[in-house]
């Protein structure tokens, strides 16, 4: 049962270089209780629990805590944080990690095993959880784990109130359920728990109050029994659901160019579907959802345990990582990680236009002129600035990276181009640019495959979308159907809305 | 349908100030050109010292051609270890592969009495085979390229003991084609030559083939060099190769130099090389290895030192050199190719108090 007010915050306010972050948030979470956040990203959930955390200084505002103000960048607080990346050590053991946050007991500055083992095991039954052996290696726990693990961590300095950061993303079924189970006997002890979600339906789950973040502010602070997701998501996104349209029938859409049937990649549910030519298909879901390793294995970079890819008829091999045969297939990939998988750092921007064999037409030899002049020619079709192509590619923007990154595998026509979060951390302009790109190569025939988290970019790209929840196809979504908000709320798995989409 | 070029783009600030004159442009543009053409000058500078301190000796022939042709063998070694290195591999069995080399190719002729043509023939396969080995060892087994061949370097050292029993082979007389090949062709010696024809080649191949464009790929980026379909162990594995057959050629060329087996000679070179190697990456193509630079940098080490000798410094005044080069060579390098990460971040103005999962905003992307 809920008791007094624990935290209370009111009136904070947060700006970043003119950009706000948070104004005038008021929120309030009571002892005994589990009290989840929502919000889009850059809501301002993030800059709340970091400024809780003492991270960020607020511009105004008070932090109460129990009554008393506190200020938590300057007092310790009986506060315990998990965030997303949960900060383990995986080449230690699972007792030196709790040591890390518990402390090393220790007598006359030698670390005593005996007693460090024991204070492993003792933190996880204080939640009534079995530890793991504590000299194992954290690196081959599983994933669901090392969350628990995490939390087990961040509990045994027995804190007031824990705050969670998406702590399911990556965690399956039973995972949940461990982890829920340990957040109901905290409650029961009168530890709260702010938990930070997408995830709707776990919310409903085990949260007794909800608050709604949208641009900073807090526009919904409500008990869970007297809401639903469908107002939940309205808050969050601050507009009306409408009903769904039928979508309009399939274009002119070419030949099947893929088949992908009941493959399972890593553990996740078998998925199938198929990609044409002419067709901008969305695989879209939270992080974790299963979607982003489909488009790996698409594209070779990705063992498949079980199922078939076929491209243009033929079964592609499944054993192991095939990049460079998918190349010679047709099948391209434009990496996320923009800096570790794409980019190469140190060289000119023709280089990066043309490093490989895949990349360019003609043979082994590298003409001077020749690249130049076609280096010349992408530049210009892909807005690329500064336009010299013997720059440094580490002196453009990211937007313009990105453009490079585009024009290396847009330059010339694929079977099937994979490309991950495309729009990711680039600016309004490019985000446009981009968009265009795709539509233009898919309007010559081009099939493309986005694969993201993102629901506007989705949006704005995408002729059929096809969302993953928890490792499975849950919905597709297909023309005027696909918007911005049927997106999230198909992909934060809020119920109604999910059964009722319309098909191509 | 229109293509849109970006138009919020926030322009980069500019990279040098508007020239009002040419020497303003020149000092605004220094930083550049120094990186690109330090070596070089660098170079003039050490020969005109020397030439101004030992005018007599200095620049005279016979300090030349000897000069020239002792450094060939340090210059072909700086050019093999310049392939794995442009990959991010380092190859240190050179010094004691270049020893067996040397060791094989008088001892084939001494002791099992094999024609010169053929001994040069077996040491060049020989090179090739430990090429291949480093190969497998860095790519299939995936050791960590430092230690596989510092590993394989000591093999080789003992291969080249037992095979001299500890002893120096010292051959009674070697047929003259053999001994010729240090000698000179229109005044020029012939391994400087043989320099200056690889140097072409591989230069080529670095600059103007695929797949040697492929090599500073792995070494810039081997995820994204996958993910472009370029296969690491084909690539690395060449690299390998080739530095082992060249090490094998300079092998050659220090056994007709000394015209002796002895196994210690060898290991010495190692530094050097990559001293040279290294160098060299600091110039022309800053922050990578490249041949120009290379040749250019095992110059000025030569002449430097050969400079210092003529003035009569003590023979361990090598050694300073190659350690103080080697730290100054690899610091430099490494400032050449962080000076362009460094520029890049100072255009892209980030707020250090932006919260990372905030969507980025049109303020937010430089």
């Amino acid at each position: 049962m809920a008791g007094p007010a624990l935290l209370t915050i009111r009136g904070l306010s947060k700006t970043f270089s003119g950009q706000t972050a948070l104004s005038g948030v008021d929120f309030e979470v009571l002892s005994g209780e589990v009290h989840g956040l929502v919000g889009e990203n850059g809501a301002g959930k993030s800059t709340l629990i970091k400024i809780v955390a003492g991270i960020y200084e607020p511009d105004s505002g008070t932090i109460e805590l129990d009554g008393r103000t506190v200020h938590p960048n300057q007092d310790k607080l009986p506060i315990a944080f998990m965030h997303q990346e949960v900060g383990l050590v995986d080449t230690m053991t699972v007792g030196e990690n709790v040591a890390l946050t518990l402390g090393f007991p220790s007598r006359g500055g030698l670390i005593q095993w005996g007693r460090l083992w024991g204070q492993t095991e003792q933190a996880y039954a204080q939640l009534n959880l079995r530890a793991p052996d504590p000299k194992g290696l954290v690196g081959s726990l599983s994933p669901g784990d090392k969350a628990i693990l995490g939390i087990v961590r961040a509990l045994a300095r027995t804190p007031r109130l824990l705050v969670l950061d998406e702590p399911t993303a990556y965690l399956t079924l039973p995972d949940v359920k461990r982890l829920f189970d340990a957040l109901r006997r905290l409650r029961a002890a009168g530890t709260s728990t702010i938990l930070v979600t997408h995830r709707l339906h776990e919310l409903f789950e085990i949260a007794d109050r909800v608050s709604v973040l949208r641009n900073g502010a807090l526009v919904m602070s409500s008990t869970v029994a007297g809401t639903s997701p469908a107002a939940i998501g309205e808050a969050m996104l601050g507009r009306r659901l409408v009903a769904l349209d039928a979508a309009p029938s399939a274009s002119s859409l070419g030949e099947v160019v893929a088949e992908i049937k009941g493959v399972v990649v890593h553990g996740a549910k078998p998925v199938s579907f198929d990609i044409r030519r002419g067709e901008v298909l969305g695989l879209v879901g939270l992080r974790g959802s299963g979607h982003e390793r489909i488009g790996r294995a698409i594209c070779g970079d990705e063992e498949i345990e079980r199922g078939e890819i076929n491209l243009g008829g033929t079964a592609l091999s499944s054993r192991g990582r095939h990049v460079g045969r998918r190349l010679r297939e047709g099948v391209a990939l434009l990496p996320a990680d923009r800096q570790r998988e794409g980019v190469f750092s140190g060289m000119t921007i023709s280089e990066n236009l043309f490093p490989s064999a895949a990349t360019r037409a003609g043979g082994w030899h590298v003409s001077v002129q020749g690249e130049k002049r076609r280096a010349r020619s992408l530049v210009e079709r892909f807005g690329i600035r500064p336009p010299d192509s013997s720059e440094i590619i580490d002196h453009l923007s990211g937007g313009n990276q990105q453009r490079v990154l585009l024009a290396r595998w847009f330059a010339e026509p694929k079977r099937l181009l994979v490309i991950e979060e495309p729009t990711a951390g680039v600016d309004v302009g490019a985000k446009f640019a981009i968009a265009q790109y795709v539509r233009g190569a898919a309007d010559k025939g081009q099939a493309v495959l986005i694969v993201s988290s993102d629901f506007e970019e989705v949006a704005m790209l995408c002729d059929r979308v096809l969302v993953f929840v928890r490792g499975a196809t849950a919905t597709e979504l297909a023309g005027k159907a696909i918007t911005e908000e049927h997106v999230a709320m198909a992909c934060m798995g809020a119920g109604g809305h999910a059964s009722r989409v319309a098909q191509a | 349908m229109t293509e849109v070029i970006a138009s919020e783009e926030s322009e980069k600030p500019k990279q040098s100030p508007v020239p009002r004159s040419i020497g303003r442009s020149l000092w605004a543009a220094a930083p550049g050109l120094l990186g690109k053409y330090g070596l070089v000058l660098a170079f003039a500078v050490v020969m005109l010292v020397f030439t101004w301190l030992a005018p007599k000796t200095f620049l005279g022939p016979i300090n030349m051609k000897n000069t020239l042709t002792f450094q060939s063998v340090t210059a072909l070694l700086a050019l093999a270890v310049m392939l794995p290195l442009a990959t991010n591999e380092f190859d240190l069995s050179l010094g004691y592969h270049v020893g067996m080399a040397q060791v094989l190719v008088i001892g084939l002729q001494v002791n099992q009495n094999l024609s010169w043509e053929v001994a040069v023939l077996i040491v060049l396969l020989v090179g090739l085979l430990v090429g291949t080995v480093n190969a497998i060892l860095v790519t299939r087994f995936h050791i960590n390229s430092f230690i596989a061949t510092l590993g394989s370097g000591m093999l080789l050292y003992a291969i080249s003991n037992w095979y001299t029993g500890g002893m120096q082979i010292v051959p009674s007389s070697l047929p003259e084609p053999f001994t010729g090949m240090v000698g000179q062709i229109a005044g020029i010696p012939i391994p400087a030559l043989v320099v200056v024809a690889l140097s072409v080649v591989l230069w080529l191949v670095l600059e103007r083939t695929v797949p040697g464009r492929g090599l500073y790929v792995i070494g810039s980026s081997r995820r994204a060099a996958e993910l472009t379909g370029i296969s690491i162990p084909k690539h690395v594995g060449a690299a390998f190769i080739g530095c082992g057959v060249i090490t094998g050629l300079a092998g050659v060329f220090l056994g007709s130099m000394l015209r002796t087996g002895t196994a210690s000679e060898g290991p010495e070179f190692l530094l050097p090389a990559l001293a040279g190697a290294l160098l060299g990456a600091t110039s022309i193509h800053p922050g990578r290895v490249n041949v120009i630079g290379t040749l250019v940098a095992v110059l000025i080490l030569a002449f430097a030192f050969s400079g210092v000798q003529q003035l009569g410094a003590p023979f361990y005044t090598q050694y300073l050199f190659n350690g103080g080069i080697l730290i100054v060579a690899v610091g430099l390098s490494g400032y050449a190719s962080r000076r362009n990460v460094l520029a890049a971040a100072r255009r892209a103005p980030v707020a250090t108090d932006e919260p990372p999962d905030q969507q980025p905003s049109p303020a937010a992307e430089a």
